[in-house]
C-alpha cells in the first residue's frame, strides 16, 4: 500500500529532504522583485527616449488609431451593457427604500467615479495589452526588431515609446466615451419601467456629479493607459524565442496589466481620500 | 591538420593587393554564460569579396555577423569595420555605419504591418538620403525590378512565398546601396531552384554594386556559386579557409565533412 502511494505521489517520498515552501516562496519573491526592477528600468528608458528627439509622431498617430479607434466597438458595447445592467439591478433595491428617483444620480456617480474607468481599463488590458504583447513578441521572434535596429532605427523609440504614448492618451478618451455610452444604457434601462426624458435623466446625473468625482477618475485613467502600454510593451519586447514565448507574453501582459489596474485604482482611492475628494 | 589551408597562407594567395580590408576581425571572443561561442576568431574581408562562412548549427556563425553589425556586444578582441572599432562607436555613429551595411535575415524579418513598398521605403525615410517622393518611388521600383518582384510592390509580407520574402529581404538590404551585405543563411528552407536563383541574385548584386559580403550558409551549392573564399568555423575559430576547390581537396576530415554531405 505504502509502495503504491509512493508511485502515485512520488514527491511525498522525500518530503523532509525537499527545499520546501520557504525556498519556493523565497525564489518566487526574488523573481517578483527582479521582474519589478526590470519593469522599472524599462519605464525609465521609456521616459529617457520619450523626452528626447527625434519624435515618431506618425507612428504615434497610427498606433492611436489602432489602439483607440479599433477598440471603440468593444468598449462601446461593454459600456452600454454595464450601464443597462447596473441600472436594472439597482432599481429593485432603490424601489424598496422609495428612492427610485435617485437612480440616475446613483448610477451616474458609480459609472463616472469607479465602474466606468476600471471596467473599461480591464477590457483594454485584455484587448490592447494582449495585442501589444503578442505583436511585439512576434516581432522579436521573427527578428523584425533586430532588422529595425540594423536599419538604423531606434526600435525602442519607434515601437515602444509610440505605443505607450498612444495607450496613455487613448485609454482616457475611451473611458470618457465609454462612460457616456454607459449613461445612455442606463437611460434606456430607466425607461424600461418608467418614462424619463433624456434631458431630465442627464440633468439628474450632472446634478449629482461634481469635479471631485470626475477629475480623480480622469487622472487615474492616464495611469491605467500608461500601465497597460508599459506592461504590454515590456512583455512583448522581452519575449523569449519561439511561438510559446509569444503566447506567454500576450497572456502575462493581460494578467499583470489587469492586476496593475486594480493596484492603481486602490492607490488612487487612497490619494483622493487623502486630499479630501471623498 | 590545417595543412595548406592555414589562414595566413591563404590570406596571401587570395589577397587582392589593390583592395582595402573593410572588415578586420582579430581574436574575437563572445560567450553566453559558460557557452563560449567565439573563442578566437580572425577574419579579414576586402572590398568586393564574397566570403562564405561554413559551420555546424549553433557554432556561432550568426553571432559573428550580429557582432559585426553591433546587435551583439563581443567580450574581447577587435572588430573593425571601415577602420572603426565597433565597440567604441557611439550610437549615432553606429547607426551611420549600419546604413553602409545591409543585413539579410534568415527569416527575412520583413515588417508584417507594412506592404513591400513600405518595407523598402522605411530604411530610405530613416536615413533621409532620398527626400523627394519621386526619388523614393523610383529607387523602390528600381530595386524591386532588380530582384524581379516589381509586381509584388503592394503586397503584404504574409502574401509572399518564402523565396519572394528572401528576395524582398535582399532588396531591403541593398536599397541604401551598402558597401557590405551580411547574409544569414539566405537559402535555408528554399527549394533547390529558388535557392539557386537567390544565389545568382546575390552574385548579381555583388557585381552591380561592388558589394562585399559575408554569407552564413550550410548550402554548399550556394557556397560554390557565390564564394570567392570559404571559411570553416569550428569551436569558435576560423579553422580553415580557402577557395571552394581548395577546401574540397582538403584531407582534413572536419573540412571534408561539409563536402561529403552534398554530392557536388
Amino acid at each position: 500500500m505504502q509502495k503504491k502511494d509512493q508511485q502515485i505521489f512520488p514527491s511525498s517520498k522525500n518530503k523532509n529532504s525537499e527545499p520546501g515552501w520557504i525556498a519556493i516562496l523565497s525564489k518566487s519573491m526574488q523573481d517578483f522583485f527582479n521582474e519589478a526592477g526590470e519593469v522599472s528600468k524599462f519605464a525609465g528608458r521609456f521616459f529617457k527616449e520619450f523626452l528626447f528627439p527625434p519624435y515618431e509622431f506618425r507612428e504615434i498617430l497610427r498606433q492611436s488609431y489602432e489602439i483607440g479607434y479599433r477598440s471603440l466597438p468593444l468598449v462601446g458595447i461593454t459600456a452600454f451593457i454595464i450601464g443597462l445592467v447596473i441600472t436594472l439591478q439597482s432599481r429593485p433595491t432603490l424601489v424598496e427604500f422609495g428612492a427610485e428617483a435617485w437612480l440616475p444620480q446613483m448610477v451616474g456617480v458609480s459609472i463616472i467615479r469607479e465602474i466606468g474607468p476600471v471596467i473599461i481599463a480591464l477590457i483594454c488590458a485584455g484587448k490592447i495589452g494582449s495585442s501589444i504583447g503578442a505583436e511585439l513578441g512576434s516581432m522579436k521572434v521573427t527578428e523584425q526588431i533586430d532588422a529595425m535596429e540594423v536599419g538604423g532605427t531606434n526600435p525602442f523609440k519607434y515601437i515602444v515609446v509610440s505605443r505607450i504614448v498612444s495607450t496613455t492618451l487613448m485609454i482616457p478618451l475611451l473611458i470618457i466615451i465609454g462612460d457616456t455610452i454607459a449613461l445612455y444604457g442606463s437611460y434606456l434601462a430607466v425607461n424600461v419601467k418608467g418614462s424619463v426624458s433624456l434631458v431630465f435623466f442627464f440633468d439628474q446625473v450632472f446634478q449629482a456629479i461634481t469635479f471631485s468625482d470626475f477629475i480623480p477618475a480622469f487622472v487615474k485613467s492616464f495611469f491605467f493607459g500608461f500601465a497597460i502600454g508599459l506592461i504590454g510593451c515590456y512583455k512583448g519586447y522581452n519575449s523569449k524565442k519561439g511561438t510559446e514565448g509569444v503566447g506567454r507574453s500576450a497572456n502575462s501582459s493581460v494578467v499583470v496589466a489587469s492586476v496593475l489596474v486594480f493596484i492603481i485604482d486602490l492607490m488612487a482611492v487612497q490619494i483622493t481620500q487623502f486630499f479630501g475628494f471623498i | 591538420m590545417m595543412d595548406a589551408l592555414v589562414a595566413d597562407q591563404k590570406e596571401k594567395t587570395l589577397r587582392k593587393e589593390d583592395s582595402e580590408a573593410i572588415i578586420e576581425i582579430v581574436h574575437l571572443q563572445k560567450s553566453f554564460g559558460d557557452n563560449h561561442v567565439l573563442t578566437d576568431f580572425n577574419l579579414s574581408i576586402r572590398k568586393g569579396e564574397n566570403v562564405v562562412v561554413l559551420g555546424k548549427s549553433g557554432c556561432g556563425k550568426s553571432v559573428l555577423i550580429k557582432c559585426i553589425v553591433g546587435l551583439l556586444e563581443y567580450d574581447d578582441g577587435s572588430l573593425k569595420v571601415f577602420g572603426k572599432e565597433i565597440s567604441e562607436l557611439p550610437h549615432p555613429d553606429l547607426d551611420e555605419m549600419r546604413a553602409r551595411i545591409g543585413f539579410v535575415f534568415q527569416s527575412s524579418a520583413l515588417y508584417d504591418s507594412m506592404t513591400v513598398k513600405e518595407n523598402l521605403e522605411f530604411a530610405l525615410r530613416r536615413h533621409g538620403k532620398h527626400k523627394s517622393k519621386e526619388e523614393v518611388k523610383g529607387l523602390v521600383e528600381e530595386t524591386l525590378t532588380n530582384v524581379g518582384l516589381l509586381h509584388a510592390i503592394d503586397l503584404m509580407p504574409l502574401e509572399l512565398s518564402g523565396g519572394m520574402r528572401k528576395r524582398i529581404g535582399l532588396a531591403r538590404a541593398v536599397i541604401l546601396k551598402p558597401e557590405i551585405i551580411l547574409y544569414d543563411e539566405p537559402t535555408t528552407g528554399l527549394d533547390p531552384i529558388t535557392a539557386k536563383e537567390i544565389s545568382y541574385l546575390m552574385l548579381d548584386m555583388q557585381k552591380k554594386y561592388n558589394i562585399s559580403s559575408i554569407i552564413i550558409s550550410h548550402d554548399m551549392h550556394c557556397a560554390r556559386l557565390t564564394a570567392n573564399r570559404l571559411v570553416v568555423m569550428i569551436d569558435g575559430i576560423n579553422y580553415a579557409q580557402g577557395t571552394f576547390d581548395e577546401l574540397k581537396k582538403s584531407s582534413d576530415p572536419e573540412v571534408q565533412a561539409f563536402f561529403e554531405t552534398d554530392e557536388l
